[in-house]
Parts: structure tokens; C-alpha cells; sequence
């Protein structure tokens, strides 16, 4: 099971001198960040400062209060210069170091062969200047190292000197520049932002932080008196309804358009392509942000929809990496793409999606619908039972809505496995389809409440230790759920395996899944 | 195809355990949901519906029923339920009660093993034995062992564990 890329790497105690001239990583010097650092990182202080000091300038000539804000951007500069002059980092040949000396000093190190990716992005004031952030990342409890600006060259050395984990002899020598594009988003896919939820709300958001902003400004000046937000609250409860009634349509034919424009300002020229045994996925047009996954930290990918995005055939590929923090947004391979599109790059990330689904017992079905409709039905009794009948009657329809909802949760549940790479499917208003490799595969978890006991079925828990932990089988029959697990790790499972009972008390449904043959077939 | 039950039981002693923590957790229940209606019941309050306090009289009711059915119910059930077994290459575990849960967790992925005791444990001699892997779904957990098979189960455990090369990570 343990290929030749897998196999831990023997570190020499002792690494020879003479080692071949494409190895920076040995006796690398110890180096700063990018003097223009204190630049981008007092960017914004700087900018509050001098706004301080020019309106004291403004407001009360050269006051005490201009010159304190000369005293504090002066300080601030010293501040700055002092932290960059102090901060130093360093690639040892077995750990990645930082050395912060200002006032405490502070050593950060992490093992190099902790390190899960190397994420490089930039802000428009690091593009300016040819600048990027470099985030280390070494799992979820190894924790992380940020370098605020380096040059973009140096950002690219360093991922590839960090990612490249095994001893430099052992990386072939054409490393250069072979990038193999894997995938490229179309202008054409923006126009599919408004169906997921998320980016309808941005125009709130954005009218949020505004608004915040204004009254923030507003209050610092002095504008914003308790009488004149009063006022301001009367003036809003007295407007004609006919205005409010156009704020609310412009707002909402602002949702789509400005879920759009915060799509392509995320997803701008987003490309999937294929480096050095990474995965990198670049993309934004204000901060570009690119994602280095190590390959064989990938173990598996997560296709996502609702049902609007189901309706136009779009859906959203995350992939599954071990140890990589804040996976949902780092781990993704495609913000929204045609399903065909997505399913080809998930086969190019990790292997082809097994299929077709084999979909789950009958029996799955009530179980599926008593779920959905249970909680508003209970709502609804207790509430006629206290006499609230408003509230009853609420609940009646919700319960109502909620068979639909049943109805398609069973449709859409699902699993396949083709010998390699296992995939289930569960969900409705937010569907998700895994694919796992069954070399990820660290555990297995078979769940029988006493409903699922009585109907017959079993919930099979992949364990995996990437994305959320692992993946379910929600409701299979309990036959199928020992088979699906024997069926991928036999020698794990052979052992426990009950003498086969000649009649069962009653079995309502069927067993879908072959009863699989002695010998083993798949890897364990 | 059909799983066998785990070869082991748990410490007997593990009834006591568990009815004594879920007599500790409904009776503090209980005396908060009695507090409530105390304070709420009988007279209509501001800002509190009408349907609301006419009913709270119910709540320490249902919520002492339930207890007394978990308190008496739910140990002897466990305790039935609740079995371990360590083969070769495999943890083999069988948890729960209303609901039950089969983890079955290969020596080869466990990523370290621990016993925790907390103070009723200690009194009854019993420890858990917490088993992690690289998954939060396939980490187990044995309450109710003697503290005497814990201990060797972790140690054995964490020694044959020990090469963390394949940990799936």
C-alpha cells in the first residue's frame, strides 16, 4: 500500500558538503523580509495618522494635537523599521524558523516535513510593490508561520524549497517551470454566482461595514449626537411607503448583480494547474491568492450544491487535504463550474468519480421523511397543546414544506465504489457528493439509532483524517454497510464478522451490494 | 454479512458509574426545571406569553419522568451494549445505548492512546481509554474498564503504534 512517494524519507544525519549546486536549502542564510515591508505593513496606520494629523492641522493649526501625531507617525515608522530589522527567518535543513528579537524574543519553528502547503497572496499594495504574503502551513495543530512581504521571487523559492520535502538530490532536475494547466474558469461562469447563497448577502455586508464606517467617522468627528440619531430614526419611520418600497427593489436588484461582481472580484482568472507534485489553485483579481496543495496530501474531493445550482448543473469542487486548516476556503478547486467540468477535474486531481450511485433502501425513505417533518409536527402539537393556535398552525406548514424536502434528502442519497476511491452522497438543501481514497480511510464507524435498528439500515462512517473528519453512508441497509467496509479493508473487518445465520427474524429490504466473494479484492 | 459483538464486557462496576452521572445531571435538571416553573408559574408575568406560564407546572414533571426512566434504564442497557475487543491489527469497539455505534480502528492508524479518570471514576476504580486517530470519527473512546486493563491496553496499544509512518495523514 505503500508506494515509493509515501514512504518516509531517510534524512541523512549528516548531509555532505559537496552536495549538487541546486540546493539552497542547506546552509541557506538567514534572511529578513523585503525592506519595503514596513511600508505595506504602516500602510494603513501611516494613512490614519497622516489623516489625524492633517485634519489637526486643519482644524486647530500646529496644535498639541498635530504634534502628537507627528510624535506617533514617527514612532510608528521606528516601530515598524525596528520589527523588520529584528525579523529574521531561516530554512534549516530539518525545520522552517522564524526569529522575532524586538522586545520578547520569539523563535517559531516547524518541522519541514510538518509542512501541508505554502499559500502565496498579495494585496494590491504588495502587487504594487512586487510583494507577496507567504503563509505556512503546518497542519491543523502544527500551526502557522506568516512572512508579511517578501519578494514574489523569493515567495516562489520558497515554496518550492519548502514544499519539496524530500533531500534535494532526490527532486529530478527539470523542476523549473513545468506547470501543467489543469483547469480555467470561463467569463461566462460568473453569471452563476447569485444561485449559491453566499454571495447574494455581500450587498448587506457591504452596506454593513459602510454604514459602520460612516457612523464610525461620524462619531470621531463629533457629528453624531443622540438628538440627531433620533431624529434620523423618526425621519425613517415617517417615509412614504412608496420609498421604502423602492429601496427594497433597488436592493434587491442589487443582490444578483453585486453577488456577481464580488464572485469575479474572488474568482477572477481562477486556474487549477499542476507544479513540482502540487496542486495550485490561483485566483482574485484586487488580492490574487494562489494555493499550493501537495499532491499526495490530497485524499479525496467534496462536490457541492443546492438546489438552484442542481437545476442549472453547477456545482462547487472542494478537494479534501490532511491537515490543511480553514479547508473550506483554501481547499478549493472550483468556485462554481458546469458538473462536467468539475467531475473532469476531480478526475485529474485524484481519479475518476466512481459511479453510477447505487441508491439506498426503501426503507431509508420513511426514515428520511420522518426526520424532516418530525420536529415541526412536535412543534406544532405542543403548541396546539398550550393553546397557541397561530403558532400551531406556523408549524403545520412548515411541516407541510418539510415533505418535499424528505423526499428528495432520500433521492439524493447514494454511494459508489469502483476499488480505489469510495464516494457517497447525502443532502438536499445543501448536497455534497465525497470522494475518498481508500488509502485515506483510517476507521470505520457503523451508527444504528433504535429507529434504524428497527427498520432494518445503518449509517457507515468513513473515518478520514482530511476535510471534516469523513464521510457517510447515510442509511444503508445494515448487510450492505459491514460489506461496503469489507469490501475495501477486508483484513480489518474479516476478523469480527459474525457466522453467517441461516434466516433472519425479518428483513425488509433488500441488500443491494453483492455478498462479496472470500478472496480479497481490494487494498487494505 | 453482520458484525459479532466485541469479545469483552466492561467492569460491572460501570452501572454504578453511570447511574450515579446520570442521577447527578437529571437531578440538577430536575431542580432547575422546578426552579423555573417556581418562578414563572401560577400569576401571568410581563413579557412572558400567557400559554406559557399557564403550562410551565409540566416541565419539572416531564423532565423528572425522563429521568427517572434514563436513571433506572440507561446503565443496565449500557452495560449491555458496552463491549471492547483488541485483536492483532484492529480496536474493535460497541458503544451507546438507544443509539449504538461499531468503531472498528486499525493499530496501524492510531495516531496516541490515553486513560483519563475523572473522580467518580476514581472511586469506582474505573478509567476510560481514549484511542485517537488522525479523524475525529475514528477516534474511540472505552468508559467503565478496570483501571488494570486500561492501563496495559494503552500501553500495549501505544507500543505497537508507535511506527508513524502510515498513519494515513
Amino acid at each position: 500500500m505503500t508506494t515509493p512517494k509515501d514512504a518516509p524519507v531517510p534524512r541523512p544525519a549528516a548531509e555532505p558538503d559537496d552536495a549538487p549546486p541546486k540546493a539552497p536549502v542547506r546552509d541557506a542564510p538567514v534572511r529578513r523580509l523585503h525592506p519595503l515591508t514596513f511600508v505595506v505593513g504602516a500602510a494603513r496606520e501611516m494613512a490614519a495618522l497622516i489623516g489625524a494629523g492633517a485634519t489637526g492641522l486643519l482644524v486647530g493649526g500646529l496644535s498639541t494635537a498635530f504634534y502628537f501625531a507627528l510624535i506617533g507617525l514617527a514612532f510608528g515608522l521606528a516601530w515598524h523599521l525596528g520589527t523588520w530589522a529584528t525579523f529574521t527567518y531561516h530554512v534549516h535543513e530539518d525545520r522552517f524558523q522564524t526569529r522575532r528579537a524586538l522586545v520578547a524574543r520569539t523563535v517559531k519553528s516547524i518541522p519541514r516535513e510538518r509542512i501541508r502547503g505554502v499559500d502565496i497572496s498579495s494585496t494590491l499594495g504588495h502587487r504594487l510593490l512586487g510583494l507577496a504574503i507567504v503563509h505556512v502551513d503546518a497542519g491543523a495543530d502544527g500551526g502557522e508561520i506568516v512572512l508579511n512581504a517578501v519578494a514574489l521571487r523569493e515567495a516562489e523559492r520558497l515554496r518550492k524549497v519548502l514544499l519539496a520535502r524530500a533531500p534535494v538530490t532526490e527532486i529530478p532536475p527539470p523542476v523549473a517551470k513545468r506547470r501543467r494547466e489543469l483547469a480555467h474558469i470561463r467569463r461566462r461562469w460568473f453569471l452563476y454566482a447569485p444561485l449559491s447563497g453566499a454571495y447574494l448577502l455581500t450587498p448587506f455586508a457591504l452596506a454593513g461595514s459602510l454604514l459602520g464606517t460612516l457612523y464610525n467617522l461620524g462619531d470621531d468627528l463629533g457629528l453624531i449626537t443622540r438628538d440627531r440619531v433620533e431624529h434620523l430614526g423618526r425621519d425613517a419611520a415617517g417615509l412614504p411607503t412608496g420609498v421604502v418600497v423602492l429601496v427594497i427593489m433597488l436592493f434587491l436588484v442589487a443582490m444578483p448583480v453585486a453577488s456577481v461582481i464580488a464572485f469575479t472580484l474572488f474568482n477572477w482568472d481562477f486556474t487549477v494547474y499542476q507544479r513540482d507534485g502540487s496542486i495550485v489553485a490561483e485566483r482574485g483579481l484586487v488580492t490574487r491568492r494562489s494555493v499550493a496543495l501537495e499532491r499526495r496530501r490530497v485524499r479525496g474531493v467534496e462536490l457541492a450544491d443546492n438546489p438552484f445550482e442542481r437545476v442549472a448543473g453547477v456545482v462547487r469542487l472542494g478537494a479534501l487535504v490532511t491537515g490543511l486548516g480553514d479547508a473550506a476556503h483554501r481547499g478549493r478547486l472550483l468556485p462554481a463550474a458546469p458538473r462536467a467540468v468539475a467531475v473532469e477535474l476531480a478526475s485529474r486531481v485524484l481519479g475518476p468519480v466512481p459511479g453510477p450511485l447505487v441508491p439506498h433502501p426503501e426503507a431509508a425513505r420513511g426514515r428520511r421523511l420522518v426526520r424532516a417533518t418530525a420536529p415541526p409536527l412536535v412543534a406544532a402539537a405542543l403548541c396546539a397543546a398550550a393553546g397557541n393556535l397561530w403558532l400551531a398552525g406556523v408549524s403545520s406548514l412548515a411541516a407541510v414544506l418539510a415533505v418535499p424536502l424528505g423526499l428528495d434528502r432520500y433521492r439524493q442519497l447514494g454511494h459508489a465504489d469502483d476499488g480505489v476511491r469510495l464516494t457517497v452522497r447525502s443532502g438536499s438543501l445543501r448536497r455534497r457528493q465525497y470522494v475518498v481514497e481508500h488509502d485515506a480511510i483510517v476507521g470505520w464507524r457503523i451508527r444504528r439509532t433504535l429507529f434504524q435498528r428497527r427498520a432494518g439500515l445503518a449509517t457507515l462512517h468513513a473515518a478520514v483524517g482530511a476535510g471534516e473528519g469523513g464521510c457517510a453512508a447515510v442509511d444503508v441497509s445494515e448487510a450492505d454497510a459491514v460489506a461496503l467496509a469489507w469490501s475495501i479493508t477486508p483484513d480489518w473487518i474479516t476478523p469480527f464478522l459474525a457466522p453467517p445465520r441461516p434466516a433472519k427474524r425479518f428483513r425488509r429490504t433488500p441488500s443491494h451490494l453483492p455478498e462479496p466473494p472470500p478472496a480479497s479484492t481490494g487494498t487494505s | 454479512m453482520r458484525l459479532r459483538e466485541p469479545a469483552n464486557r466492561v467492569s460491572p462496576r460501570a452501572i454504578a458509574h453511570w447511574a450515579i452521572e446520570y442521577l447527578l445531571f437529571w437531578g440538577l435538571g430536575f431542580g432547575l426545571a422546578w426552579g423555573v416553573a417556581a418562578w414563572l408559574g401560577g400569576r401571568p408575568r410581563d413579557g412572558v406569553p400567557r400559554w406559557i406560564t399557564a403550562h410551565i407546572g409540566w416541565l419539572p414533571v416531564a423532565v423528572g419522568v425522563v429521568g427517572v426512566l434514563v436513571v433506572t434504564v440507561a446503565p443496565v442497557w449500557r452495560y449491555r451494549v458496552h463491549r471492547w475487543e483488541v485483536s492483532a491489527d484492529v480496536v474493535y469497539t460497541r458503544t451507546g445505548w438507544f443509539s449504538r455505534e461499531w468503531l472498528l480502528v486499525p493499530v496501524s492508524r492510531i495516531q496516541n492512546v490515553h486513560t483519563e479518570q475523572g473522580w467518580l471514576e476514581r472511586l469506582l476504580g474505573l478509567a476510560r481509554l481514549r484511542v485517537h486517530t488522525a479523524s475525529h470519527t475514528g477516534s474511540s473512546e472505552v468508559s467503565g474498564l478496570r483501571v488494570r486493563d486500561a492501563t496495559r491496553l494503552a500501553e500495549d496499544l501505544a507500543h505497537r503504534a508507535h511506527d508513524p509512518s502510515d498513519d494515513a495523514t
